[in-house]
């Protein structure tokens, strides 16, 4: 009886996975649309979800925009972001959903670990992404479908080594080891201290110490500037344990900074400057009608991460509207030749919320970084 | 010099939420997975009290008084049920607990981390080295809480009681000793210190999130293991220990990126070598 | 003849399930994939669930057969993974067969990490309970630092690994096979037995002559292999292999999945990395936001009261009026087998699918100086 009670729980799991499985493999999943699909994943679990849910409030933003205006020849867009949770097998199976839920065209994933998975499954199926945010050197490297909004974290690192040392001498670092982005920010910027042959302070913290930074910021007490090629969170701890130990050092970022104003809540005394591709309170018009726009859908102002989600839609749609294409029920990989032919092309620049941008065939954006004083 | 004042004052920390676990370990003999997870309520609990404009003062207070009664309710629900049951069990059902109030607080206060300012504090320079005032408080604190738990445990009929259900259990509970209410007072008093420790915590570092308590937790756990499980002043120890090595490590660049792995391989050493800790009894196995 | 009519007779369908039905769904799958019908989704989720069972399986051995916690068991993945896929990224430009390189780097990863198992099957020699528990944790998050600093590897970007490809199931779920005829032979032999006896009481084990030092290194070292084998697979199936995948959250993932299924089940250890894969799956798709939440609660309760349910002495009357089994077997052969030993409360210590009397294969015959079975004393009273 026993035996039997097992069988039945048997069968019910064997028809509960088959039935997952049913539904047939079809050729083609993009014969059906009516609209034009993009995909993408981020986090938007977990602790980098607010970079996930931010560049998918832009993506929407952009969307609705451009359905608002009758889309591209009167046919509509649509857009889904699936959550990765940073990581690379979630990526993987929210790759998979995309594709036959019948993605043609996609803004890749929000970070760099889930990016690089995204990437390796774009490049079989030749599906065209141009990611907002994964600014790993590796995610574009040797893919012709792949291309990115935002800068490339060497370029920062580099733009950051130089900035600084015009500006000071007694220079400080501390990043997150455990990061792509800021190591791969950091190696840039080594590399370059060492060619400019200046001397710096180096101190690092992991994911599994990020809360405490007293140690780190004892160490460089002395230094005029730190250089903090970290994200906004542990960017404000930092910040807080420098000023506990009396230190007066100018703290100085890349576009990871974006967003650090909340959590300071005036407790910091030192000035805090950053490169970002996005200025929340310009005056240029195509920014300051986005902001206005984004406030008003969601009662908060965009941060760096949603201005490069709405470019990044925004990209794809110009692109396809200077290609020509006619063909909702177009194939991922006719679309993806398309697409690259024009974005590559040396006349095709786009102006969006990060600034005025070009692509060569490396897939790096060419744009003009800004610097930004906090306080 | 900086290093070690900063260590002792993270040591501190740990030693208060090492003494938490070294109580409910020696008297209910389990391995309390939830406590560090407590210190996270306590911390949340300071972080809503803040945010309807409540004083310092009430804020710890009623983080004390919450985890005082969650550390109970945990251990009315969850592990009193268990009792006589395997040690396995209990420690499964412990990490259920932990894993509860950590999804319970991302449900409620989201993943992100809050900051919770606790007023700034002056740094003091004492014979040439820059001490921070929060770090004083928390050594004073420490060490006055650790004394008067020294002093409840050998002189009051409570203490006595705890010492001898440690002992043995059964014994205890022959001679009149009411060993329900004794491990439901210790838990308690180790959610009490919890409690304490989450105020520290924030004075240190001023920001909260669903996760805040795993890492220390299971780190005080470590210093409790390096002091000699049930031993009070073996926790004290350990922590400070801990604390010490932990901003040593952190501070010299190349072993920096490995001091977790230090501080666990440090873990499982004195497990291997002396598994009693530093402090610790030694027990005997019966049949 | 004679031979078939006793693999006839001892014949036991509950002893072959597993097999027919893990057999059974990877006949049809693979049908389904040489025919174009499997959805890619499908294909990788089947791979998701095949490492799944391999790793709840082989964790059942250490906590439900061994009766050891372990808290580190997405470390030996990670060292598999990791390992195992440097490796055949070296092989793949030797060897041009994908499913050769698969199998070498299988073979390589799980040795690895059964030799990793052995390092922490060491102190377990001296510990036990809670101290385990923790130096196995401790074990863990040791092995993901050391590779998230090794620039070899990668470092924080880990290290990319050449895909298998949709097909990648197949394999995987053969593993799976291999993984039950493995982990079921050594149940059910001496070996298997003598694990049972060391998990029920140490000391009585010893005094029984049996070697309890070599069958604990044994099972960590077995369990490691295969938790080693799952990691070479899941590098197969995403990349790049990253050192955060593998944390104490993952190892608590596989232990709900055992303590879901039943400690010491593993058919039970089968359906619930199945049906948990599965929930994460729908969930991923389905739930957003802070709301994820709910699913790290979900497996708080099961744990919690799963553990309860089954190990709470005050459940015990209960939990024998829900044996609908076991009231079965007793109305039919009129004798418990748990009757053989007065004290009853012992076989709840820890709740176990697999009975000793089973496993010492002793004759299972009413004891003739205690007629009366104690659980009927039990319901007369409460009747009362």
């Amino acid at each position: 009886m026993k035996t039997f009670k097992k069988i039945a729980a048997l069968a019910l799991t064997a028809v509960l996975s088959l039935g997952t499985l049913a539904g047939c493999g079809q050729a083609s999943y993009t014969s059906g649309n009516t609209e034009y699909f993009i995909g993408g994943t981020g986090p938007l679990t977990g602790d980098t979800s607010s970079y996930g849910i931010s560049v998918k409030n832009g993506a929407e933003l952009a969307i609705e925009e451009i359905n608002a205006a009758g889309g591209l020849n009167g046919t509509t867009f649509k857009f889904d972001m699936k959550d990765d949770k940073s990581t690379a097998a979630d990526a993987a199976t929210g790759y998979d959903a995309l594709w036959e839920a019948g993605m043609q065209i996609s803004i890749g994933s929000v970070t760099s670990g889930s990016c690089e998975s995204f990437a390796t499954k774009s490049v079989e199926d030749n599906l065209f992404f141009i990611t907002p945010s994964a600014s790993a050197a590796n995610v574009i490297e040797n893919r012709n479908n792949a291309f990115r909004v935002c800068f490339g974290d060497p370029d920062q690192g580099i733009l950051a080594a130089e900035q600084l040392t015009a500006q000071y001498t007694n220079i400080g670092a501390i990043y997150d080891t455990s990061d792509a982005y800021s190591s791969g920010i950091f190696d840039a910027f080594k590399a370059k201290m060492a060619e400019l042959n200046v001397e710096f302070k180096t101190q690092s913290f992991d994911a599994e110490n990020k809360k405490d930074f007293s140690t780190q910021a004892e160490a460089l007490k002395d230094c005029d500037v730190i250089f903090l090629p970290i994200y906004y969170t542990e960017a404000s701890l930092i910040a807080k344990a420098v000023a506990a130990k009396g230190c007066t050092a100018a703290l100085f970022g890349c576009d990871g900074l974006d967003g650090l104003a909340d959590l300071l809540d005036g407790t910091v005394p030192n000035t805090i400057t950053y490169i970002t591709p996005f200025d929340v309170n310009s005056t240029d018009p195509i920014v300051s009608a986005f902001v206005a726009a984004y406030t008003e859908k969601y009662g908060v102002a965009p941060d760096q991460f949603a201005a490069d989600g709405y470019d990044a839609v925004k990209v794809i749609y110009e692109a396809m509207k200077k290609a020509g294409v006619n063909d909702v029920t177009i194939d991922p990989s006719a679309l993806c030749d398309t697409v690259v032919a024009t974005i590559t092309d040396p006349s095709f620049t786009f102006s969006g919320a990060t600034g005025t941008m070009s692509w060569d065939v490396s897939g790096a954006c060419i744009k003009i970084p800004q610097i930004v004083v906090l306080q | 010099m900086s290093t070690i004042i900063d260590g002792l004052s993270l040591g501190a920390i740990y030693a208060l939420i090492a003494l938490g676990y070294t109580m409910v370990y020696g008297i209910a003999k389990m391995l309390n997975f939830a406590h560090g997870d407590i210190i996270m309520v306590g911390s949340y609990v300071i972080f809503s009290v803040f945010a309807f404009g409540g004083h310092p003062i009430i804020a710890i207070a009623s983080s004390v008084v919450v985890c005082t009664l969650l550390g109970v309710l945990i251990e009315k629900v969850a592990y009193k049920p268990l009792r006589g049951a395997s040690p396995l069990a209990v420690l499964i059902t412990a990490i259920g607990v932990s894993y509860l109030l950590q999804s319970i607080a991302q449900l409620i206060f989201g993943a992100k981390s809050q900051p919770v300012n606790m007023g700034s504090f002056d740094v003091l320079n004492i014979a040439g080295i820059d001490i921070n005032v929060s770090t004083i408080i928390t050594l004073a604190v420490g060490a006055v809480i650790m004394a008067a738990l020294t002093l409840f445990v050998k002189f009051t009929r409570t203490g006595r009681a705890m010492l001898a259900v440690s002992e043995d259990r059964a014994a205890a509970q022959l001679m009149g000793v009411n060993v329900n209410r004794i491990i439901m007072i210790t838990f308690a008093i180790g959610s009490a210190l919890a409690a304490c420790a989450s105020v520290f915590y924030l004075m240190q570092i001023p920001s909260t999130s669903p996760t805040l308590g795993s890492m220390p937790g299971i780190k005080a756990f470590t210093a409790a293991v390096i002091g000699g499980i049930g031993s009070i002043p073996g926790a004290m120890i350990g922590g400070i220990l801990l604390g010490v090595i932990e901003k040593i490590a952190l501070s010299i660049p190349a072993l920096n990126p490995y001091t977790t792995a230090i501080e666990f391989s440090l873990l499982i050493l004195i497990l291997l070598i002396k598994p009693i800790g530093l402090l610790g009894k030694k027990r005997r196995e019966k049949v | 003849m004679k031979y078939f009519a006793s693999v006839k007779k001892s014949f036991k369908l509950k002893n072959y399930i597993n097999y027919i039905l893990v057999g059974a769904i990877l006949l049809c799958t693979t049908v389904l994939q040489y025919t174009g019908l499997l959805r890619r989704s499908n294909a990788n989720l089947l791979t998701q669930i095949a490492f799944s069972i391999i790793l709840a399986v082989s964790l059942n051995l250490v906590v439900g057969f061994l009766g050891e916690l372990s808290l580190g068991h997405a470390g030996f993945m990670c060292v598999g993974a990791y390992l195992g896929c440097y490796i055949a990224n070296m092989l793949h430009a030797v060897i041009p067969s994908k499913l050769v390189v698969l199998i070498l780097s299988m073979i390589i990863g799980g040795l690895i990490a059964a030799v990793f198992g052995f390092i922490i099957g060491l102190p377990a020699l001296r510990l036990k309970g809670d101290y385990l528990a923790i130096v196995t944790l401790a074990f863990g998050e040791i092995v993901r630092t050391i590779f998230k600093n090794l620039p070899a590897f990668g470092g924080p970007l880990g290290l990319n690994t050449t895909k298998y490809g949709t097909s990648l199931f197949i394999p995987a779920l053969i593993m799976v096979l291999i993984t039950l005829i493995a982990a079921q032979n050594l149940v059910h032999s001496k070996h298997g037995r003598a694990i049972t006896a060391t998990r029920d009481n140490e000391i009585a084990a010893k005094a029984m002559g049996i070697n309890v030092t070599y069958y604990k290194l044994f099972v960590f070292v077995i369990a490691a292999f295969f938790a080693g084998i799952a990691g070479v697979i899941y590098g197969h199936y995403a990349t790049p292999v990253l050192y955060s995948f593998f944390s104490y959250n993952y190892s608590i993932e596989i232990l709900v999945m055992v303590v879901l299924g039943g400690m010491g089940s593993i058919t039970g250890s089968i359906l619930a990395a199945t049906f948990i894969t599965y929930i994460n799956f729908v969930l991923q798709t389905n739930l957003s936001g802070d709301l994820a939440a709910l699913k790290y609660l979900i497996y708080a309760i099961i744990l919690i009261v799963f553990i309860i349910f089954n190990n709470a002495p005050a459940l015990a009357p209960i939990r024998d009026k829900m044996d609908i089994g076991k009231l079965l077997r007793r109305k039919k052969a009129g004798s418990d087998p748990s009757n053989i030993h007065g004290d009853d409360a012992d076989w709840h210590r820890i709740p176990t699918k697999i009975r000793m009397d089973e496993l010492l294969s002793l004759d299972v015959t009413p004891d003739p100086y205690k007629p009366v079975a104690p659980d009927k004393n039990k319901s007369k009273k409460e009747e009362k």
